[in-house]
């Protein structure tokens, strides 16, 4: 009998080094991928602009002091918002 | 390969992994040679300056009996719906503040809900892990309650936010605590595309929030308890098209610019940012100095149809109209008259641009307008 559970302890045994060797197999596969898409975005970044040319856009074609919100009405015999 | 040479190389790919993380958190540094507000005022820019009646609360809508968690209007009309830890839907009529339909949830634990391009159905989630559909055309049933019309099943963790494709009323995007988003054909019920996942490159934690490209529909962010936000192409599942990096907290709330180049963030980390898509860059910070160190978490945010005004609510009740370019807090209206007596758990701007409306865990939403005449200089 105790030769019996020792077997069987073994085959748990092995049947978790393989549980634990796949999940960590697969683990590293996408550390690996992470690291790739890490290093593409590095190689990038060599060529990026600076911040400055995206905050000149970000000042760019809007309306440079008011919203829609803000115009008010046109003609002053009373307000255009729908709302009031 | 053994378990132990296995385990060398997970910690060994691990470091190699977290110090690109920091040559790339340190290249970006350099490339920040100035922000938006700083920018701005090299051009000149002044400030957008509010009276105090220039922004009202011109209604209150009162009919919820528990905290509103999520709020929507109507791409057409002044319509908007509201979820609640009450359990029920409530369309609202915004102009006469009429209710004109309150639907009970078959799962009471709502935590998003969004109208549909046509204004006919909406859509809400929650902890029940579902994205459920209601036609607001629909017969009641012999319980004078609206049905289910589809339910959309395959999150394995709560649904945080949703959103309606612009334009599709057939599509709808879901993001999820169990770190993915998810893109649904709503006719037939399925999964069209898994953004993230145990299988996929993506969030590593939670999903909290999910805004579409008005100008490219194909385009979405996320923001995520993992602190970053993450833009998606919907023909690409397999992984995020660029990772933003800068806040220190979960990212509760994502909206994108008016022009589709930039987005917003709202976070735990008390901040507001304004992140450029193309770049990567973090071109803006929007953090309000507090004297004691407990800052408030921001909840949600939304931009004036311009873009040049950056609305957030926080969890102290207060409400800031951010001037986006310069980065100052212009208005808030958690400290006018008849404002909320709570958290700020929601906004959006109705889609002329002309009305804010705003949640709160006080169980009310408020629409706030244009209180006055203005010259334009």
């Amino acid at each position: 009998m105790q030769s019996g559970n020792g077997v069987e302890a073994e085959s748990v045994a092995a049947a978790t080094d393989m549980r634990g060797k796949h999940w960590i197999s697969a683990e590293l596969k996408r550390l690996d991928q992470e690291t790739r898409f890490l290093e593409e975005e590095l190689e990038q970044l060599e060529k990026m602009d600076n911040a400055s040319s995206s905050c000149k856009e970000t000042l760019g074609p809007m309306n440079p002091i008011w919203d829609r919100w803000f115009e008010g009405p046109q003609n002053s015999s009373g307000c255009r918002c729908p709302i009031l | 390969m053994s378990v132990a040479e296995l385990k060398d190389r997970h910690t060994a790919a691990a470091e190699t992994l977290n110090s690109l993380k920091d040559r790339l958190k340190q290249k970006r540094l350099l490339l920040l040679d100035t922000d938006v507000a700083g920018y701005a005022r090299s051009q000149g820019q002044t400030r957008v300056s509010f009276g105090p009646t220039d922004l009202v609360c011109c209604r209150t809508l009162q009919g919820h009996t528990g905290k509103v968690y999520s709020l929507d209007w109507t791409p057409e009309r002044n319509r908007i719906v509201s979820a609640s830890q009450d359990g029920r839907l409530i369309v609202w009529n915004a102009l006469t503040s009429q209710k004109t339909h309150a639907i009970k949830l078959p799962c009471a634990w709502v935590m998003t809900c969004a109208f549909s391009p046509n204004g006919q159905s909406v859509a809400c989630g929650g902890l029940d892990s579902m994205c459920s559909i209601f036609n607001l055309n629909s017969q009641t049933d012999k319980d004078g309650n609206l049905p289910v019309s589809r339910m959309l099943s395959g999150h394995k963790g709560y649904v945080s936010s949703c959103q309606y494709v612009p334009d599709e009323d057939t599509h709808l995007i879901t993001a999820s605590g169990d770190q993915t988003c998810v893109l649904w054909d709503i006719t037939t019920g399925l999964r069209t595309s898994v953004f993230g996942g145990e299988f996929q490159s993506g969030h590593t934690a939670d999903v909290l929030s999910v805004s579409i490209n008005g100008s490219n529909s194909r385009m979405f962010i996320s923001g995520s308890c993992d602190s970053t936000v993450r833009l998606w192409d919907t023909r690409v599942a397999s992984r995020a098209s660029r990772t933003f990096h800068g806040h220190e907290g979960d990212v509760n709330s994502v909206k994108f610019f008016p022009d589709g180049y930039r987005f917003g963030t709202g976070s735990d980390d008390g901040t507001c940012r304004l992140f450029d898509i193309r770049t990567g860059h973090q071109l803006q910070e929007y953090n309000q100095q507090h004297d004691d160190n407990e800052a408030p978490h921001v909840t949600s945010i939304a931009f004036s149809t311009s873009g040049r005004l950056l609305f957030a609510g926080y969890t102290n009740g207060d409400c800031y109209v951010w001037d986006t370019l310069l980065a100052e807090v212009v208005l808030d209206l958690g400290k006018l008259q008849n404002s909320h007596g709570s958290r700020i758990s929601c906004l959006g701007l109705s889609a002329d641009g002309s009305a804010l409306c705003t949640g709160s865990w006080d169980s009310n939403l408020k629409i706030w307008a244009f209180g006055g005449h203005r010259r334009v200089n």
